[in-house]
C-alpha cells in the first residue's frame, strides 16, 4: 500500500513536470510560428513594395528596365466576336461546344 | 482530557477557518488571485488586404510589436526605464511617469519594428528584468504610396479604416480579434497549462476592387502632366466601364502619400469625384437632348431657329458663340449651341426637364462604396427662376460631382441605361473563398436605346473637326464626347472672374464603348486666357489617356491605323482660325453665366 502510494505521488509529481515541460515546449513551437510568420509577413511586404507599381516606375524612370511599345503591326488578334452589354459576365470561349 | 480537548479545539477552529477560506469565501479570493495572475489576452486579427482588379496589393499589413508593460511586476523599475527608453528612443521621463503610475496595462510604444522588439526582449532578458511585455501587431502599408490615395483611404491607430475603401468596407476588412485567458508565475511567464478559455481569431476579407492598376498608372502620368502643364487649383480624372458601373480609374489633384498621411493636409485628402460640386458646363447639354429626343418632342434632324445668336427670354440675353441661324437638334450638340439646348429644354417644360435630370441620377448619391459621397444640388422647379429653364441645360445653377456627370455619359454609353457605380468587386476570405460578388446594377431606363443612339451620333460630331473637341481625336478610334466650361463659382456668390472649371467627358469605341472618362480642371493656367476651354485643355488630356488605355485593354484599333504602325503619337496641330472659333464658343456660355 506504501510503495503504491509512494508511487503514485511519484507518478503525478513525473506527469505535472511533463505536463509543465509540454507546456513550455508548445510554448516555444508558437513562438517559433509567429516568428516564422513575421518573417514571411515581412518577406510578402518586401516583395510587394518591390513589385508595386510605383516601385517598377521608379526602376523604369532610373533606366534599370527597358519598355518598348509593340507596333501595330507585331500585334495578331483573334477574331472574337464583339459583347453585348448583356453578357457581361460571359467570357468567349475558343471552343463554342465547350461554353454549353 | 484537556490536552486532548484542546487539540481537538484547536484543529476545529484550524478547520473552520479552512472550510471559510476554501468555501465560503472561494470566489472572492479566487477573484484577487485571479486578478494578479490571470489575464485576458488579445489575440489581434489581421486586417484583410485590398487589391486591385489583377490581384495586385494596394494595401496589407507588416508585422510591428506593441511594447506594453504591467507595473507590477517591475522588478528594477529605474533599469528598466534606462534600457527601454534608450531601445525604444523615448523620453525617459515621460516612461518613468508611465511606469510608475502602478497601472497594470500601459502601453509604451506601438508600432516597434519587429527586429527592434527582437534586441529588446534580449537585453530585458539578459538583464533578468520583468514587467515588460510584447503583442504582436501589424500596420498597415500601402505599396503605391500615392496611387489611388483617394479610394483606398486609411486607418487610425486602431486599425479602424477612417477614409475611403478602408473606411467604407472597414466592417469586411476588420475581421475579428480572439482571445486567450492566461496565467502569469511570478516572473510574468505565462504558464502554460493553466491555459484557459480561448477563441481563435478571424482576419478580415480582402476586397477587390474594380480598379485596374494598369489603367490607373496611365490616369496618374495624365493627370501629373496635366498638373505640371496648366496647374490647376484641382484636377479629376475617372475611367468607368460603361455597362458593368466598374470603375476603371479614379484619380484626384491634389493627392497625398498614403504611407505619409500624418503629413498629409486636409485639403489633399479630400476626394473630389464624389465630395465636390461643380457646374458642369456644357457637358449637361446631354441631358436637354435626351429630354427632347425621348419624349419625342424632337427629332435628330429636327431644325431649331438658334436666333442668330441672341436670344432674349425671361427679361435676360442669352447668348450663343456664333450668329446661328437653324441648327438640328445633332448639330446644337456638335456645335454647343446655348440657345438650342435651351430651346430643347424649353420644347418638354419645365417640370419633365426636372424629371430627366433627376433621372440621370443628378441631385442623388450614386451609391458607390466610397464615403462621403455628395448629392449635388439640383433645384426643384418650384425654386428656378424664369430664366433658369434656358440655363439649366447649358449646366448653369446646378450642382454635380464629376462623378454623377460620367454615370450621366455612360448612360448614353450604354443604351440608356442608368448604372450604379462601383469600386468594389468582390469580398474574399484569406483562403480565397468568395464572400460576396457584386454584380452590375442597373437602376432604370433613362432614356430608349435608340435616344441613347441618336445622342451618341451626335456625340461623335464633337469629335470632329465641325466640333468643339477635334483636339480629343485618338487615331484610330471613333470617339464620342462633349466638352464643358463652366465659370468657377465663388463661395461669396456670383463669379469668379477668369476662374473656369473646364471638362470633357467621352467614350471609345463609340461602336461598343469599353470605357467611359472624365477629365476635369479647376482654373487651369494656360498660356493665353482664351486657350482655357474643355476642349483645348481637357480634351487633349483625354485623347492622350485613351490612346494609351486602348492599347493596354488591346482594343482593335481601324483598319487603317493598323497599317500606318503607329508607335509614337503625333500631337494634332489646330488650325489658328479653328482654335479661336473653339475658345469663343463656350466663352459666351461663361459670359451669359456671369449674368444671373
Amino acid at each position: 500500500m506504501t510503495a503504491f502510494l509512494a508511487l503514485a505521488g511519484l507518478s503525478y509529481v513525473y506527469l505535472t513536470l511533463q505536463l509543465y515541460h509540454l507546456g513550455e515546449r508548445k510554448k516555444a513551437s508558437e513562438n517559433e510560428l509567429i516568428s516564422l510568420r513575421t518573417q514571411n509577413d515581412l518577406a510578402s511586404a518586401q516583395i510587394a513594395a518591390l513589385t508595386s507599381r510605383s516601385a517598377l516606375q521608379r526602376r523604369l524612370k532610373e533606366g534599370y528596365l527597358k519598355m518598348i511599345p509593340i507596333s501595330e503591326a507585331n500585334i495578331v488578334r483573334l477574331t472574337i466576336p464583339p459583347r453585348s452589354p448583356d453578357e457581361d459576365t460571359i467570357q468567349p470561349v475558343a471552343n463554342p461546344s465547350a461554353a454549353r | 482530557m484537556f490536552v486532548c480537548a484542546a487539540f481537538i479545539g484547536l484543529f476545529s477552529i484550524f478547520s473552520f477557518r479552512l472550510i471559510y477560506l476554501q468555501a465560503i469565501k472561494h470566489d472572492e479570493y479566487a477573484g484577487l488571485a485571479a486578478e494578479k495572475h490571470v489575464y485576458k489576452q488579445i489575440i489581434y486579427a489581421e486586417r484583410g488586404m485590398i487589391l486591385d482588379a489583377n490581384k495586385e496589393v494596394l494595401a496589407h499589413n507588416i508585422p510591428v510589436e506593441t511594447v506594453v508593460a504591467d507595473a507590477t511586476h517591475l522588478n528594477s523599475t529605474e533599469a528598466t526605464v534606462d534600457l527601454v527608453s534608450s531601445e525604444l528612443r523615448i523620453p525617459s521621463g515621460e516612461l518613468a511617469e508611465k511606469l510608475n503610475s502602478g497601472r497594470r496595462y500601459i502601453v509604451i510604444k506601438r508600432d516597434v519594428p519587429a527586429h527592434t522588439a527582437t534586441a529588446l526582449r534580449e537585453k530585458l532578458r539578459a538583464g533578468n528584468l520583468h514587467g515588460i511585455y510584447f503583442e504582436h501587431d501589424a500596420t498597415r502599408i500601402y505599396p503605391n504610396g500615392s496611387m489611388l490615395c483617394h479610394v483606398i483611404g486609411f486607418t487610425d491607430f486602431d486599425h479602424h479604416g477612417i477614409q475611403g475603401v478602408e473606411a467604407s468596407m472597414d466592417e469586411y476588412l476588420h475581421g475579428q480579434d480572439g482571445y486567450r485567458f492566461i496565467e502569469h508565475n511570478r516572473a510574468g511567464q505565462e504558464i502554460v497549462p493553466y491555459r484557459g478559455q480561448e477563441r481563435a481569431p478571424r482576419d478580415g476579407y480582402q476586397i477587390h476592387l474594380t480598379v485596374d492598376l494598369g489603367l490607373q498608372n496611365i490616369v496618374e502620368n495624365e493627370i501629373d502632366a496635366a498638373m505640371q502643364q496648366y496647374s490647376p487649383q484641382k484636377a479629376t480624372i475617372i475611367l468607368m466601364r460603361p455597362q458593368t458601373g466598374e470603375i476603371l480609374a479614379m484619380a484626384n489633384r491634389p493627392h497625398f502619400d498614403l504611407n505619409l498621411r500624418s503629413e498629409a493636409k486636409p485639403d489633399q485628402m479630400k476626394n473630389r469625384a464624389i465630395i465636390d460640386m461643380m457646374e458642369p458646363g456644357s457637358t449637361f447639354k446631354i441631358v436637354a437632348a435626351a429630354s427632347a429626343l425621348n419624349e419625342r418632342k424632337m427629332r435628330p434632324d429636327s431644325s431649331i431657329f438658334c436666333e442668330n445668336g441672341l436670344w432674349k427670354f425671361g427679361g435676360a440675353a442669352l447668348h450663343d458663340h456664333r450668329a446661328f441661324g437653324y441648327l438640328t437638334v445633332r448639330d446644337i450638340l456638335i456645335k454647343s449651341s446655348n440657345i438650342g439646348a435651351a430651346k430643347l429644354a424649353l420644347s418638354v417644360g419645365e417640370q419633365k426637364f426636372y424629371e430627366y435630370i433627376r433621372r440621370f441620377g443628378f441631385g442623388e448619391r450614386t451609391g458607390i462604396e466610397l464615403p462621403g459621397e455628395i448629392n449635388g444640388l439640383i433645384r426643384p422647379p418650384q425654386s428656378w427662376s424664369k430664366i433658369s429653364i434656358t440655363r439649366i441645360p447649358m449646366g448653369h445653377e446646378i450642382g454635380v460631382t464629376p462623378l454623377q456627370m460620367t454615370v450621366a455619359m455612360a448612360t448614353i454609353a450604354n443604351g440608356g441605361k442608368l448604372i450604379m457605380p462601383r469600386i468594389v468587386k468582390s469580398v474574399t476570405a484569406a483562403d480565397g473563398k468568395t464572400i460576396s460578388s457584386l454584380s452590375p446594377m442597373v437602376l432604370r431606363q433613362v432614356i430608349s436605346p435608340e435616344t441613347a443612339k441618336e445622342i451618341g451620333d451626335a456625340l461623335r460630331g464633337v469629335v470632329s473637326d465641325a466640333g468643339t473637341a477635334a483636339a480629343a481625336a485618338v487615331p484610330g478610334f471613333t470617339i464620342a464626347g462633349k466638352t464643358g466650361t463652366a465659370q468657377k463659382v465663388n463661395p461669396r456668390g456670383g463669379y469668379e472672374e477668369g476662374k473656369y472649371v473646364v471638362s470633357f467627358a467621352g467614350y471609345l469605341p463609340a461602336e461598343h464603348p469599353e470605357f467611359v472618362g472624365l477629365v476635369m480642371l479647376d482654373d487651369a493656367h494656360t498660356s493665353k486666357p482664351e486657350l482655357n476651354y474643355g476642349g483645348l485643355v481637357a480634351g487633349p488630356i483625354f485623347a492622350r489617356l485613351a490612346e494609351k488605355a486602348a492599347r493596354y485593354l488591346d482594343l482593335e484599333p481601324h483598319e487603317e491605323i493598323r497599317k500606318a504602325i503607329p508607335v509614337e503619337r503625333v500631337e494634332k496641330k489646330l488650325p489658328t482660325e479653328r482654335v479661336h472659333k473653339t475658345a469663343s464658343a463656350e466663352r459666351v456660355a461663361l459670359t451669359n453665366a456671369s449674368h444671373h
